[in-house]
């Protein structure tokens, strides 16, 4: 199955949530088997994964991972030249490729927001933050009886993110602070009351009350307005103060994927992720027990046979090296692709 | 005899948009050998006072000196001994080199200028920096340019390029924070062992408690808001006590890779203060007051002086450190964590554990 992800004509009726399949009733969006390919190069190959109602989902990886790219997929946002090769991204059972370019408009203002690492630079510099609620508003007439119910509801969104509507309303964008321009982003994806918000490294770049702030503000809004979040991050400490649940890319490839306790501590757990978290300095842990990780993150353009994270892993045996390892899920739903911890790598099983 | 010295300065941009001091009658010395760590959020001064001890910018007022000469006062063959010791790595080693020189080019180019080594011994010497800092000094390595390289890689270079010039004092302005989390601990592994391998000192910019506290131990550290230095003492005397609000809020809003302890609550202080984010630095009084969520009326009025708070040369500017509350120290965390998860267990103790058994069985 190949799907240009834009441009596949479809009746645009308007309508986003009609299910062509079934999926279980809290699942929102479904990744099933997704590769982004930019020209020879796979981004994202082969990801699974499935977004539930209501929590708390932490993206994680290094630069260069894929995890940026698989989170824009989730709003039907490939960059181009990119394309999604195979595989198909579900919005409520919905494939995202099959979308009319309205259709796709509505899901991204309506169902899933999202707030880019550069949301700060977002903003029109010529008119104030107010107007720029009102556009909003105009272009989606059909959230609130009116605009001064659409506008109350901003201010609301503002006391959220901890600022006082009249820092806010009649601002240019240059009289504000970063940290401020980037709370301001959230409450603008919020606007909308869409079900997902989708943070690309919310806390990169901010310092460490900054971050702090943002912290609280998602817990917040995750509490009181229920909105499903997912978050991209190269921090495993913001993922272990936010996420329920976590996804691991390594090299374009989901390798682990799982609670945040069993990410942080379960027996089972993919060597790059352990190996991740000891290389993280902070003021508790001890000094001598980090360790960094050997080598270098593969070339997508020259990946190793076998398991990409092999050639830098303390385990590794002869069979990482020739056959690629499938992710495994327990029953718990704790899922790890990886030949030793699985028991695959003894008898040259599990293939 | 200090290797470098700090004496009152201060330091204004003159086009600035407000009038506010970069750097306000800072202090510092720092020993041959010595690690001085400098901490603090972004915009407090601590990049400008890089750039100042490594002469790339003249504090308007005060005097910074290597080896007790006012280093705006060298001339000739004294100004170059300077420059060669006083070595710069930036933050950011996508933009500290030039994409259109080779890595050969790129290393050569300060031997030759200050005739570190005969000409003819130059190619032997980069590729013995090459190797020092932990690069393949390969031929065709050697004719790579910078964009071919990873980012610790070109942090490397960056480090080897500094080392090119047989350094006393290194100053290092956020080495790892541009870098991917998996490089960052063998990026400080390198600039501790050539410290002592080569007897340097370092002064140590970052924003990352975490990281001065694997990077600086054993060393000094002072805490920056907004060109005032706000506390300074030995970097463990300092994380485990501090005796500034700025510096216990700091420690107690880091985030922690470890989910147990991560959402343990955190002070009741950290939070009016994180909310307290956008608030100007004070005028008058104590600068921190703004922001301080145990502020009184004494520092809005009078600025308290950088005296002494604890033990061993811990110095504060606060009139009221007994305020300060006391860090979680990681015995406690790991207590505290220990317990959460143990009545974590025996909350969930009917459904998780029947999900382990088959999660087993699933897995073989």
């Amino acid at each position: 199955m190949t799907n240009t992800p834009l441009n596949v004509p479809a009746a645009a009726n308007g309508t986003v949530a009609v299910p062509t399949q079934e999926t279980p009733a809290d699942t929102l969006l479904d990744v099933q088997d997704l590769t982004v390919g930019f020209g020879k190069v796979h981004a994202v190959e082969g990801v699974n994964l499935s977004i539930g109602q209501g929590k708390i989902y932490g993206l994680v990886g290094e630069s260069g991972c894929g995890k940026s790219t698989l989170a824009y997929s989730l709003l039907g946002l490939v960059p181009p030249p990119g394309r999604v090769v195979s595989g198909a991204v579900r919005f409520r059972g919905q494939d995202l490729a099959r979308m009319s370019y309205s259709e796709l408009r509505r899901l991204r203002a309506r169902h899933i927001a999202v707030v880019f690492q550069a949301a700060m630079s977002g903003f029109n510099p010529v008119i104030t933050i107010g107007a720029q609620v009102d556009h909003l508003l105009e272009a989606h007439p059909d959230v609130y009886e009116n605009r001064q119910e659409g506008r109350k509801y901003f201010e609301e969104l503002l006391h959220l993110v901890r600022l006082r509507p009249e820092q806010v309303w009649r601002t240019y964008e240059s009289r504000l602070s970063g940290g401020m321009k980037q709370r301001i982003a959230i409450a603008f994806a919020l606007l909308l009351k869409p079900e997902v918000l989708v943070l690309d490294e919310p806390t990169t770049a901010l310092d460490v009350l900054s971050q702090r702030l943002v912290i609280d503000i998602v817990r917040d809004l995750h509490d009181k307005l229920g909105t499903t979040v997912v978050f991209v991050t190269h921090d495993l400490a913001v993922v272990a103060e936010l996420a329920e649940r976590v996804a691991v890319m390594y090299a374009g490839r989901l390798v682990e994927a799982g609670t945040v306790e069993e990410i942080f501590f379960d027996e089972r757990r993919h060597p790059y992720v352990k190996a991740l978290i000891s290389a993280m300095p902070s003021v508790v842990a001890d000094p001598a027990s980090l360790k960094s990780i050997p080598g270098q993150v593969p070339d997508l353009n020259a990946l190793p046979p076998g398991c990409r994270f092999a050639p830098r892993c303390a385990l590794a045996q002869a069979v990482c090296h020739e056959v690629e390892p499938e992710l495994r899920v327990s029953a718990a739903g704790h899922a790890v692709s990886c030949h030793v911890v699985n028991g695959e790598s003894g008898e040259g099983g599990g293939e | 005899m200090s290797l470098l010295s700090v004496d009152h300065v201060s330091h204004r941009y003159q086009a600035a948009r407000d009038d506010r001091p970069v750097l306000s009658d800072v202090n510092l010395e720092i020993e041959p050998g010595q690690t001085l760590a400098v901490v603090g959020e972004s915009g407090c001064g601590k990049t400008t006072l890089g750039r100042m001890i490594t002469g790339l910018v003249q504090p308007s007022a005060g005097a910074v000196s290597f080896e007790d000469t006012d280093i705006w006062k060298l001339h000739g063959a004294g100004f170059r001994r300077y420059r060669r010791s006083v070595q710069l790595i930036h933050q950011d080693p996508y933009g500290a080199l030039n994409p259109g020189l080779t890595l050969e080019e790129i290393l050569s180019a300060g031997l030759r200028h200050h005739r570190i080594v005969p000409r003819r011994e130059v190619h032997g010497e980069v590729h013995r920096l090459l190797s020092l800092a932990g690069l393949d000094t390969s031929r065709a390595f050697l004719q790579r340019y910078p964009h071919q390289l990873s980012g610790g890689q070109r942090q490397r270079l960056v480090i080897a390029r500094a080392m090119a010039l047989r350094p006393s004092l290194v100053v290092a302005d956020e080495p790892v924070s541009m870098l991917d989390v998996s490089m960052r601990i063998s990026i400080l592994d390198l600039l501790k062992s050539l410290g002592e391998s080569h007897g340097l000192a370092y002064l140590f910019i970052s924003h990352d408690f975490g990281v001065v506290r694997y990077f600086a131990a054993g060393g000094r550290i002072i805490v920056m808001f907004f060109g005032v230095v706000v506390e300074s003492g030995p970097v463990e005397e300092v994380i485990a006590n501090p005796q500034h609000p700025y510096t216990f809020l700091l420690l107690d809003a880091i985030p922690e890779p470890n989910p147990r302890l991560a959402r343990r609550e955190r002070s009741e202080a950290t939070r009016i203060a994180a909310e307290r984010i956008e608030a100007h630095p004070a005028e008058t009084g104590c600068v921190f007051a703004n922001r301080c969520p145990f502020v009184r009326d004494r520092c809005r009025a009078e600025k308290p002086p950088l005296q002494a708070g604890g033990a061993d040369g811990h110095l504060s500017a606060c009139w009221y450190p007994e305020l300060v509350p006391a860090v979680t120290t990681a015995a406690e965390a790991m207590a505290a964590a220990a317990a959460a998860a143990e009545s974590a267990a025996a909350t969930a103790v009917s459904q998780p554990a029947v999900n382990k058994a088959t999660a087993d069985k699933g897995v073989a």
